[in-house]
């Protein structure tokens, strides 16, 4: 997994915090990225890695 | 309207509290006054704009007594020079005195008049010279409070045992005298010297007075462990610097710096910093209070881990510190004296006495063989003589010692004889909630696991994160745990967050522990588990969220239980025409959801300190006798205002010493067995009322000459002394039997 903020590595089970957006769920390394993604996902999904789920957009 | 406490002084009974108490209430502008005879003090109530301190003072004078300025509360810190424990000491130390010269003086006064029944007694122990040189004494010295309580009975126009006692023992003592001076004169109507009679009396009158003087128990330490809770230093910002500086030196505006475990000296804003307080003894509350800039702080409370600086705001006489003194000052100023039941009875029997005394001298004179103002005299004083029973003096005081001695035996701790009388005529109790029908401390109430998960899994998880934590709500979850023997996970990383939770690592993930603000923070699913949490919260409980690797395991619930049997106690004091109701500064949903546990149905909460007094004096005011149980500070003015205060043993000191009663067990059902010795020591009082009374009414009619018409019978001192003899051990021994007293 990797974080969608901060772009670390990130192990699901023992991630800080996680967030579900359009039916996937993203994991973070600690709140403050988790606080930045809810405000604007779009702005960290777009654009470089996309997050570690079965289909890739 | 300005409220102060005075000292008064030249009081010495009832009757003064109440002369003093019309002059103060006589003034305009007063609105209230009440007077305590015990602490010398009267705490008056008036609109300054009407009256002022030099005019009640006038007014006091006028009506004969004195007003003064109190003396200030004693400082932190001055210990054993109390005046009002030198007092009772003193006042101990001579009664004591007075009772063993009794004693020693009526034995061989005893002796010589029956030598009857003492054969060996040598004969110059039967001169009448003798036996008035040992009578004297005893008559003048050891009886003297009884003669000076008569004259003040007199000037009063009431009775009293006073009264009773110096009207039999003088008339015995005189008529002796004269029969010493003239024995031809009464030879005969065959009367006889009543020395030992007058003598015994009273040397066991003293003894009842010296067992009362014990049985008064020490002074109240309230105020002085109140006062003592604000630190004497205060570390306050100047120039930058910290400094410490006495408490009384702080200012409005000063910035005062608290450090962890550390008591706040004054009430103030918190300006930096943050923290958690325990202000359990202002609210009574178990839990932490969080505190961030801009809370308010109050002195005497205790800082838990954090340091912070306050600016002052309230200092010195202002703090709610001290406004809870003054509460409780108040209420102990304004206790009135409980008037001894064989005062009240001797008060009714007095009359009737004379007027028998008088009818006999007259009948006597009148129709009695020659010569009949012989006869006459001898019989009227044989009435006097008769009537003044010994044991009377022993009747509450006896039966109130075996009590207290039993209770003790039962964990019920008695500290005055007043409180026990006082207890038995209760027909209202006010519980505190917190510590009181309450542990005091949070317990896991509900453990609700989501589907799938097992209710150990949950509780385990969360124990092992919460294991080395000082906050109750931790505790209360490893104590639940460690209960139920379960084997904790390892745990590392262990995080605080401040206002949410816990945040730490599994190994199977991250573990949260906390609550919904948590949730959301770090985007965990809760609402399967909302219906149950819900429910949970709306009966106030605090809720624990336990989630593992994200996925929620369970949600425990965690409040401040009611303490065992406390259903079963408010049953049993509504079965024994009790009212119960429940006072507490808590919330008022937590307060509804206990109160209905414990069956009770009258709630008041979220009521302060000083309400809380209020309370129980507008109960007292409707009528009600109200009996107020409690445990903590907070709780100090209330137990002063009740009629009786019963502290929980389990709770604070300044409770225990604002009570009249503690409970040593924190057992509730110590308040039922309580009440029970009470009311039963009561009966034993009138009962013992009974048999003092008893014999000598059954010989008032003999000494008046009833019998004599038939059998030629008139009181002797044989007679006398047998009834004394009766009634003392008849007295004792019913006393006695409150040993075996099970509640």
């Amino acid at each position: 997994m990797i974080d969608p903020v901060c772009k670390m590595s990130v192990d699901a089970p023992r991630a800080a915090a996680q967030s579900t957006y359009k039916g996937q769920t993203y994991y973070f390394c600690a709140v403050g990225c988790k606080q930045k993604f809810d405000r604007e996902p779009e702005k960290y999904l777009a654009g470089g890695s996309s997050p570690m789920s079965a289909s890739a957009p | 309207m300005a409220t102060r406490t005075f000292a008064v002084r030249g009081m010495h009974c009832a009757a003064c509290v109440g002369k003093v108490e019309r002059a103060l209430r006589a003034v305009p502008g007063v609105d209230e006054a009440a007077v305590n005879l015990a602490t010398e003090r009267a705490a008056v109530t008036w609109d300054d704009a009407r009256a002022d301190a030099p005019v009640l003072a006038a007014a006091v004078a006028a009506a004969g007594y004195e007003l003064a300025e109190a003396p200030p509360p004693r400082a932190p810190g001055a210990a054993g020079d109390d005046p009002e424990q030198a007092a009772r000491a003193a006042e101990q130390a001579r009664l004591r005195r007075r009772m063993i010269a009794g004693g020693a003086l009526s034995i061989p006064i005893v002796v010589g008049s029956m030598r009857e029944l003492f054969p060996w007694a040598p004969a110059w122990l039967a001169n009448p010279w003798t036996l008035l040189a040992l009578a004297t004494p005893v008559q003048f010295w050891v009886g003297a409070e009884f003669h000076l309580g008569f004259l003040r009975d007199l000037r009063h126009r009431s009775a009293s045992m006073a009264t009773l006692v110096s009207l039999g023992t003088n008339a015995a003592y005189v008529f002796s005298v004269a029969l010493m001076l003239g024995p031809h004169t009464f030879m005969a109507a065959g009367a006889m010297p009543y020395f030992e009679t007058s003598a015994v009396v009273i040397t066991l009158v003293v003894l009842g007075r010296w067992l009362e003087a014990r049985a008064r128990g020490r002074t109240s330490q309230a105020i002085r462990r109140l006062v003592a809770l604000a630190p004497r230093t205060a570390r306050v910002l100047r120039d930058g610097v910290d400094v410490d500086v006495p408490t009384s030196d702080v200012i409005v505006g000063d910035l005062v710096r608290i450090r962890p475990g550390e008591r706040v000296p004054v009430d103030g804003t918190i300006v930096e910093g943050a923290s958690a307080m325990d202000e359990s003894m202002l609210t009574g509350e178990s839990l932490p209070v969080e505190k961030t800039p801009g809370s308010t702080v109050f002195g005497g409370t205790v800082n838990r881990t954090g340091s912070f600086v306050f600016r002052a705001a309230r200092v010195g006489a202002d703090t709610t510190l001290a406004r809870i003194v003054r509460l409780v000052e108040d209420a102990q100023a304004s206790r009135a004296p409980i008037q001894r039941l064989a005062d009240r009875v001797a008060a009714v029997f007095v009359p009737v006495v004379l007027t028998i005394a008088a009818a006999t001298f007259a009948v006597w004179l009148a129709f009695g063989p020659s010569p009949s103002f012989v006869y006459a005299l001898t019989n009227a004083v044989a009435v006097l003589v008769i009537a003044c029973p010994c044991a009377m003096g022993l009747a509450t005081p006896t039966a109130i010692m075996v009590a207290t001695g039993r209770g003790a035996e039962l964990g019920v701790l008695v500290k005055n004889a007043e409180s026990l009388e006082a207890l038995a005529r209760v027909d209202a109790v006010v519980f505190d909630k917190t510590g009181t029908l309450t542990l005091g401390r949070p317990t896991v109430t509900d453990v609700v696991p989501a589907a799938g998960v097992a209710e150990e899994d949950v509780l385990a998880f969360a124990a092992g994160a919460e294991q080395g934590s000082e906050h109750p709500i931790g505790e209360a979850i490893v104590a639940r745990a460690n209960e139920r023997g379960l084997g904790l996970p390892p745990i590392t990383e262990f995080t605080t967050v401040p206002g949410q939770g816990i945040d730490a690592l599994a190994s199977e993930g991250r573990l949260l522990l906390g609550n919904r603000t948590l949730m959301q923070a770090r985007g965990v699913e809760i609402a399967p588990l909302a219906a149950r949490a819900d429910a949970l919260a709306a009966a106030g409980k605090s809720l624990v969220y336990v989630v593992l690797a994200f996925r929620p395991l369970g949600v425990i619930a965690v409040a401040d239980a009611l303490k065992p049997h406390a259903r079963a106690v408010v049953a049993a004091l509504r079965g024994r025409g009790i009212d119960v109701t429940m006072l507490t500064g808590d919330a008022r949903r937590t307060a509804e959801t206990i109160a209905r546990e414990a069956g009770i149905g009258h709630v008041l909460a979220e009521i302060l300190p000083e309400d809380k007094a209020q309370t129980i004096r507008n109960l007292r005011a409707g009528g009600r006798r109200v009996a107020m149980v409690g445990d903590g500070i907070n709780d100090a003015p209330a137990l002063a205002q009740a009629d009786v205060g019963i502290a929980m043993g389990s709770g604070t000191d300044v409770a225990m010493e604002a009570a009249g009663l503690t409970l040593m067990r924190g057992d509730l059902r110590g308040v039922v067995a309580a009440v029970d010795l009470a009311r039963r020591t009561l009966r034993v009082v009138k009962e013992n009322l009974v048999w003092a009374f008893g014999y000598n009414v059954v010989l008032i009619p003999v000494a008046a000459g009833l019998l004599y018409p038939l059998w030629g019978v008139l009181l002797s001192p044989i007679l006398a002394g047998a009834a004394m003899a009766f009634s003392s051990v008849s007295v004792v021994t019913n006393s006695l039997r409150l040993k075996r007293w099970q509640p």
